[in-house]
């Protein structure tokens, strides 16, 4: 595998927890309640996700186990945010809050350790090889080799650009944000539909922080996410509301993160090379707005009253 | 005329306009405390007793007030700043970056310039810790104002950059030789504020903070400009329709913002750190963002919210140190507490709607 290969392929490595964590949040954009807590629910999954596999030492365990968890944490946010009408920009952060400080509350309380907690009984997820098409230049390591949960962030892309055209309950998702009236009148029931969208979003967050956790390190370090659930959460704005191009953001930031990690620091101090997936967001964010017209990027609405 | 025949009333008025955000309050610290005791227990220490420790290592004599106090004084300041934009409609996210370019200004002034006359040179660290911060936000409200660039998103990528930026140069360029890594040279004791209460790392910078604090509220509630801003904030259209430049607002109250973020910045290395290092203000910016929300971005509200998270922060230190339950409690607690208290008003109408179709089957049915 040359360095190219090694890139291309950890591109992909890289972009699998921005599009999973984005995937899950554009539902959340449908429905007008975008969940700015993305951080706080990766570095939970990631958290899970170590904490599930040492004490199961199974890594499909620890998936299913984590996304099931992220699922019900998915309601109590959906209920606070539809039924009790919290806002949902202040119980996003909130939540960031809450995990920074409670999984280092946690890892100190159940394992007594500070920083970061490793063990050889942690599996990490494997890595799925595709008989001959792995041997295909450039392209192989991209397509084999990968992590399961990245195949299935690509088969979530598809099912959803699909489900877009084609599925009732995309359709409510986004009839619930934008008109709940006529989601009432059509008989859909626009609580439900923005505690459904929660759910799934919690459910691939979760996910995308156990293949930061799992798929990429076979460890748990305090902040993992550093920022990643914000990169997501700004793919997921540029993309207004459309699948195919959240998965193109999702690459263009996964890219510049792989190209962040591999810069040789005789070319760039590590901190700029850092920078890198931020700058592409900002300098992203600055000609999205200076191109469009129309208020269309601003959809965080802090409001002050509850 | 009519202000004396109103006054007899004034009073029981004022204290009924008090009760409400007093039982906000009220419920939201008992949800917190009710959580302390759960977890306490849950760690197998007897809660009350804990919890009273705690509080005692926060409030117990002087040098635990002045203590707690030290440590909040510049979240105090960064929260206030974050409530200021907010109240002029601009939700400056970016108070952590504000604060690391002030805590870097202050630091590098407070280094590279002097000995100074103590005053001179305080005044020049918290003047370029302030300029820095206003101007790094200035610049993300102008790109609002002008070409309509979202500063929520903008403002928390900043975050990332900004503190990057601050490591490199903490690393880099601005290191201390003499030091492992990542800090920079210590400040000149001119650019230290004097200690008041011995033992503690409370300052004269608590006399800063007060000025701060009510130039602040006064700038943003009582002055003419304030109320372009609020303006500008609740209708923009009407501001606009009124005559107010609501560009020019945008950037002056994000300039505002970004000064105080920037001086709670410079007070972490003038107060007590002496220098900057890459973990000096890790958390806070987050925090004073939370204040600013459930503060509901009034300059009261936040200084209220801040002596609660102080105090709760510092008896988490002294939980523990008499039991070892982490520190981290203290995180936990405050997020579960603002969604408790923004929860709260839609939870009593849950509540009250339930009761009242309950009742409406009751009078059905006989």
């Amino acid at each position: 595998m040359n360095a190219i290969e090694a890139f291309l392929a950890s591109g992909i490595r890289f972009t699998t927890p921005i599009l999973l964590a984005g995937l899950g949040c554009l539902a959340t954009r449908w429905t007008r309640d975008l969940n700015v807590g993305l951080e706080g629910v990766m570095l939970f999954g990631a958290f899970f996700g170590v904490v599930c596999g040492y004490r199961f030492e199974s890594a499909a365990v620890a998936i299913v186990l984590t996304s099931a968890l992220g699922a019900v944490a998915g309601l109590v946010f959906g209920i606070l945010v539809a039924t009790l009408r919290a806002n949902a920009f202040v119980v996003g952060t909130a939540l960031n809050v809450l995990a920074a400080g409670a999984t280092v509350y946690l890892l100190r309380t159940w394992f007594g350790v500070k920083g970061s907690f490793g063990d050889e009984r942690i599996p990490s997820l494997p890595a799925v090889r595709w008989g001959v098409i792995g041997d295909i230049p450039l392209i192989g390591p991209v397509l084999s080799g990968q992590s399961p949960l990245t195949y299935l962030s690509w088969l979530l892309v598809a099912g959803m650009a699909w489900a877009v055209r084609h599925t009732v309950i995309v359709r409510h998702l986004k009839a619930g944000g934008e008109h709940p009236e006529a989601l009432r009148a059509a008989g859909g029931n626009v609580m439900r539909t923005r505690i459904i969208a929660q759910v799934w979003c919690f459910t691939l967050c979760a996910l995308a922080g156990v293949q930061l956790s799992l798929g990429q390190l076979t460890l748990f370090t305090e902040g993992m996410t550093s920022g990643l659930g914000f990169v997501a959460l700004a793919a997921v704005i540029f993309c207004r509301g459309n699948v195919l191009l959240l998965a193109v953001m999702s690459v263009a930031f996964g890219f510049s993160s792989a190209l962040s990690v591999r810069l040789n620091t005789a070319v760039m101090a590590p901190q700029f090379a850092q920078m890198l997936p931020y700058a592409v967001a900002l300098v992203g964010l600055i000609v999205l707005s200076r191109r469009s017209r129309t208020a269309d990027t601003r959809i965080l609405t802090p409001s002050q009253e509850n | 005329m009519t202000t004396l025949e109103t006054k007899p009333t004034a009073l029981p008025h004022r204290l009924a306009l008090l009760a409400r955000p007093v039982g906000r309050t009220g419920f939201a610290v008992l949800t917190g405390a009710l959580l302390a005791m759960g977890l306490i227990a849950l760690q197998g220490y007897a809660p009350m007793p804990t919890m009273l420790a705690g509080l005692r290592y926060a409030l117990g004599d002087a040098v635990a007030v002045s203590r707690t106090l030290a440590w909040g004084l510049p979240l105090l300041v960064t929260a206030l700043g974050v409530a200021f934009a907010f109240r002029a409609g601009m939700f400056n996210i970016g108070a952590e970056g504000q604060l690391y370019v002030g805590a870097m200004a202050a630091a590098i002034v407070g280094a590279y310039i002097g000995p100074l006359f103590a005053g001179l040179h305080l005044l020049l660290c918290l003047a370029a810790a302030a300029l820095t911060g206003g101007a790094v936000a200035a610049g993300l409200g102008w790109l609002r104002a002008h070409w309509g660039v979202d500063e929520v998103l903008s403002t928390l990528l900043s975050n990332y950059l900004l503190v990057l930026l601050c490591t490199y140069l903490a690393n880099g360029p601005l290191r201390d030789p003499t030091r492992q890594s990542g800090s920079t040279r210590e400040v000149h004791d001119s650019a230290m504020f004097p200690v008041i209460v011995d033992q503690t790392q409370l300052t004269a910078g608590l006399y800063v903070v007060a000025a701060l604090v009510l130039a602040t509220w006064w700038l943003s509630e009582r002055s003419i400009a304030g109320y372009r801003w609020r303006m500008t904030g609740s209708s923009p259209g009407f501001a606009a329709a009124m005559g107010i430049d609501i560009a020019r607002a945008r950037v002056t109250s994000m300039a505002v913002s970004g000064a105080l973020c920037g001086l709670g910045g410079s007070l972490l290395v003038t107060c007590s750190q002496g220098r900057f290092w890459t973990e000096i203000g890790t958390g806070i910016g987050w925090d004073a963002v939370l204040l600013a929300l459930v503060g509901r971005s009034r300059p009261i509200g936040v200084l209220a919210w801040a002596g609660v998270y102080c105090v709760l922060r510092a008896s988490a230190r002294g939980v523990e140190q008499v039991t070892g339950i982490p520190s981290e409690l203290s995180s936990v607690l405050i997020a579960v507490i603002i969604v408790a208290a923004v929860a709260r008003s839609g939870a009593i109408g849950l509540i009250t709607d339930w009761a009242r179709r309950w009742r409406a089957v009751r009078e059905k049915q006989q």
